[in-house]
């Protein structure tokens, strides 16, 4: 058995996340709680960390007051918690995020994802690849066309689109059962070689 | 036919065992399955293997704790390949679990000799998501006036003449998110990007890959397993494989003994009143 305690509260808190499987019960609950509260802490420091490097540094030792205009907006995500008269100026740091990150991602979302994407599906049919890359593109997209009376050539375009959207979405589902495993996998090294060596190490 | 009936009311918690006992039993005794080297992982191995001794690169380690299993293979087997190739790495990360990642992938090479500052430097967290790796990219210095250990970044030697991406000769992510925002932010700088990805998003990320704009990727903790032989170098993630390959077999398994189960015991089923047949 190992020797570190670190491994042994990692080892008996997976265990305890894992007794959910056999049916909920207190250890779960309690180690739910934990969790968050951990991670709830930790985003904390991170965030003070943040403050004191980004505002209060550059604040006191460069003197670089505009340092201030951010912090006080960011401030204002807090306004609610002072009072309901007061909670209108939430809505100023929100805006300021939400369209900053806006302009951001528009600056370069036609570019590279709607232009970079079309030239990328302008391809030669020379090889079978090709081929089903271009019918699947374009059996995808009529599937969503909805403007134009369904005649039998889009309808047939339209079902060859559902299969395509359906292949893809169990490929992403695939994926995602090999993800877990991946993770679960993860846990079994933590118990049985960190915790319990019954895995040689390689 | 009662056995396909049973079979289809089996308890869950049948499977869970069944499923960690598929895993664990491979993980102690390794069947030694042949592993293949998939396109991407040799296509994301061939661009980094043409980098040179003292080239600079971003390396965004921007995976959560939850998701380290499935991506922290492939970060440890590429962080080898870039310290073995004498490029010099620029962490960075917009999730707050990163520095302490970023630490704990480092500290060997700190042991072995790799100097904080001249070979690798570790900027730390900056919020923002999307918007902090367009701030990076655009500025490095401006983004993080200190590093994560307190230095000022304008006396790291690491980063000398170093301001924007595109002063860098590659830019390689992990992430557990998607990776949209990192071909909108860091494609304008027209270098090579990785991506190192968990399974989920990988089948997202296959068409920027296709158009060129990804130079390669990693998906998984399968990914980590090709980069790792293609390194000579096998640790988790092949240690993994087995495990996964079994753990795969009695999915398929139970979806199709399922389905048999549901469509030969379908009809013995009484339809409810009113039901829709």
């Amino acid at each position: 058995m190992s020797s570190d305690p670190k491994v042994w509260v990692a080892s008996i808190l997976t265990i305890m996340a894992y007794s959910y499987l056999f049916k909920e019960n207190e250890f779960y609950k309690a180690m739910e709680h934990l969790y968050v509260g951990v991670a709830a802490g930790y985003t904390v420091v991170m965030g003070y960390t943040n403050v004191v490097s980004k505002v209060w540094e550059p604040l006191t030792k460069k003197g670089s007051w505009w340092v201030l205009i951010p912090a006080v907006i960011g401030l204002c995500l807090f306004a609610p918690y002072i009072g309901a008269r007061y909670a209108w100026l939430r809505r100023i740091p929100v805006a300021v995020i939400a369209a900053i990150g806006a302009a951001l991602s528009a600056r370069t979302a036609v570019t590279e994802q709607f232009v970079q994407q079309l030239r990328a599906s302008m391809i030669s049919l020379t090889t079978l690849d090709n081929v089903i890359i271009a019918l699947g593109t374009l059996a995808t997209l009529s599937y969503f066309i909805f403007t134009v009376r369904p005649n039998p050539v889009l309808r047939a375009g339209a079902e060859a689109g559902k299969w395509v959207i359906m292949v893809t979405l169990g490929a992403a589902f695939g994926a995602g059962i090999m993800g877990r495993i991946s993770l679960l996998i993860g846990r079994l090294f933590l118990l049985f070689q960190d915790w319990i060596p019954l895995i040689k190490p390689r | 036919m009662e056995f396909f009936k049973r079979l289809g009311e089996i308890d869950n918690r049948v499977i869970y065992i069944l499923l960690i006992l598929s895993l664990l039993i491979p993980l102690m005794k390794p069947l030694g399955l042949p592993i293949s080297v998939g396109a991407h992982t040799r296509r994301s191995f061939s661009v980094i293997d043409k980098l040179q001794a003292g080239d600079r690169v971003i390396v965004d380690i921007s995976y959560s704790v939850s998701g380290a299993a499935d991506v922290q293979p492939q970060a440890v087997a590429i962080l080898k390949h870039l310290f073995d190739k004498g490029a010099k790495a620029i962490f960075v990360t917009t999730v707050t679990e990163g520095p302490m990642i970023i630490e704990s992938l480092v500290k060997p090479w700190e042991q072995a000799g790799k100097r904080y500052g001249v070979d690798f430097c570790n900027l730390g967290f900056l919020a923002g998501g999307e918007n902090a790796i367009a701030m990076y990219c655009r500025d490095i210095k401006k983004a993080y006036p200190t590093d994560y250990r307190g230095n000022a970044t304008s006396e790291l030697p690491v980063l000398e003449g170093i301001h924007s991406a595109g002063d860098v000769k590659m830019y390689i992510f992990f992430s557990t998110q998607n990776s949209d925002m990192y071909v909108r932010q860091v494609t304008q700088y027209k270098i090579p990007i990785i991506g190192g990805l968990i399974n989920t998003i990988a089948p997202q990320a296959e068409p920027y890959v296709n158009a060129g704009q990804l130079a390669g990727i990693l998906v998984g903790l399968r990914g980590g397993a090709e980069y790792e032989i293609l390194m000579k170098s096998p640790g988790m993630g092949v240690a993994s494989m087995d495990a996964q390959s079994m753990g795969h077999l009695l999915i398929i398994m139970s979806v199709v003994l399922g389905n048999l189960s549901y469509f030969l015991t379908r009809s013995a089923k009484p339809v409810k009143k009113g039901a829709v047949k």
